[in-house]
């Protein structure tokens, strides 16, 4: 069960990752990609009402 | 060992053929020889979680078994996939608990499912149970196909190998690219929103089939699986043995847990650019099928060595992944422009996920 979901800006500053932490404390970095088993449970999550934090690069 | 070398008007016989590797079998680790994330530890798992390689749990009730890798296997295998039930559990209607694996679309593009061609296949294996009776196994594609097959069970506690032979699907819709292809389903319970007919296809995504022996209703009850095949054909034909190595690398393409066998094993060298912040060019041992999800132990279990210093990162992170490689990134106390070694311990891992 996802908890929170953060943007990771790379070295160009794109956002390519996101740092998402599950309610077990497991701590996950999860590619920007559709392909992504854990990336469609973050959009999952986000159709269900979740906010992606957004800390700047 | 004698060779005989074959005339010019001589055949090759199917027994001097036989043995050989084909790779026919769809299915990956039918034998339970791999398990990288749990090395044969017991888990109780929740909905996606995998116990050996490739194998998934497809559930949405909690703690109700419990999964284990085990020394325990019909002649010729030596591991077996074993579920134990937690409790007396009489599963609702929108609920299921099932052992699954996705065949990636790549690998039935053979089959041509969804056209007037579609090929046969026969899914064999063998199971053991404290129960008996009928239990239930699905092939789908997760997008409202289902096949649902019941396979007896008649004595208990004793190995017997099953085969259940299905006719290719001529309708629907059969991912060939990187994504799910089949879905593969032993259903251990199943609601009765998620049953099909047996012997028929179903227009329903459906993971057990109706009149199945619901094996988490009856507490500490077994059930063991293992010599899974999924072929291309009208029966089955004897398990098709891969060399380890050539298993774990097929495992890999969908899930890769780095660990060091030895304290100071080295994960890799990384370079600081900034004084708090490094970063690893990372490559995977093999392609994965798409760019993984990154995780790892504690970030504090790891050292790193170099400009004689050593210490612990802060966290352990990763950016710019694809299926070849990508960048793990360092959080420390570093010295700008130099490059460190990236250590581990027997209890540390650096994990890749990539699966369907």
């Amino acid at each position: 069960m996802i908890q929170s979901v953060e943007k990771q800006y790379n070295l160009l500053n794109i956002v390519d990752t996101y740092k998402v932490i599950l309610t077990n404390g497991e701590i996950l970095f999860v590619p920007h990609n559709e392909a992504n088993r854990h990336y469609q449970e973050i959009l999952e999550w986000v159709e269900n009402g979740g906010v992606i934090v957004d800390n700047g690069a | 060992m004698a060779i005989t070398r074959l005339g010019p008007n001589q055949d090759i016989t199917a027994a001097k053929i036989a043995g050989t590797i084909n790779f026919k079998n769809l299915i990956i680790n039918g034998d339970m020889s791999i398990d990288q994330r749990n090395s044969g530890s017991s888990i109780t798992p929740t909905n996606g979680q995998y116990g050996v390689d490739r194998w998934q749990n497809a559930v949405n009730v909690s703690s109700k078994y419990s999964i284990q890798q085990v020394s325990d296997a019909p002649t010729g295998f030596v591991y077996s996939n074993k579920v134990t039930s937690l409790s007396a559990y009489s599963i609702g209607a929108g609920e299921l608990a099932g052992l699954r694996q996705y065949v990636e679309g790549y690998n039935i593009t053979k089959l041509d499912w969804g056209t007037s061609d579609a090929q046969t296949v026969t899914l064999s294996f063998w199971v053991k149970s404290s129960l008996t009776g009928d239990f239930g196994v699905t092939v789908g594609n997760d997008n409202g196909r289902t096949y649902g097959a019941l396979y007896n069970i008649s004595s208990a506690d004793t190995w017997e190998k099953k085969s259940v032979t299905i006719e290719g699907d001529t309708s629907g819709t059969w991912l060939t690219t990187n994504g799910k292809g089949i879905s593969l389903v032993f259903a251990l319970s199943t609601g009765s929103a998620f049953l099909a007919t047996a012997d028929s296809w179903n227009a329903s995504t459906s993971y057990g089939v109706t009149g199945q022996t619901q094996i988490l209703a009856t507490n500490s009850a077994t059930w063991q699986v293992t010599g899974v095949q999924l072929e291309a054909d009208t029966s089955a034909s004897d398990f098709e043995f891969l060399p380890f190595d050539v298993n774990l690398q097929r495992c890999m393409r969908y899930y890769f847990n780095h660990y060091t066998p030895d304290d100071n094993g080295l994960y890799g060298l990384f370079t600081a650019h900034t004084s708090s912040a490094g970063r690893m060019p990372y490559r995977f041992v093999v392609p994965m099928r798409d760019a993984p999800t990154v995780s790892s132990s504690s970030a504090s279990g790891f050292t790193w060595l170099g400009n004689n210093t050593a210490g612990n990162p802060s966290v352990i992170g990763s950016e710019s992944l694809n299926k070849y490689s990508c960048t793990v990134n360092l959080t420390g106390s570093f010295t700008q422009g130099y490059s460190y070694w990236l250590a581990g311990s027997t209890s540390t891992e650096l994990r890749f996920d990539a699966e369907l």
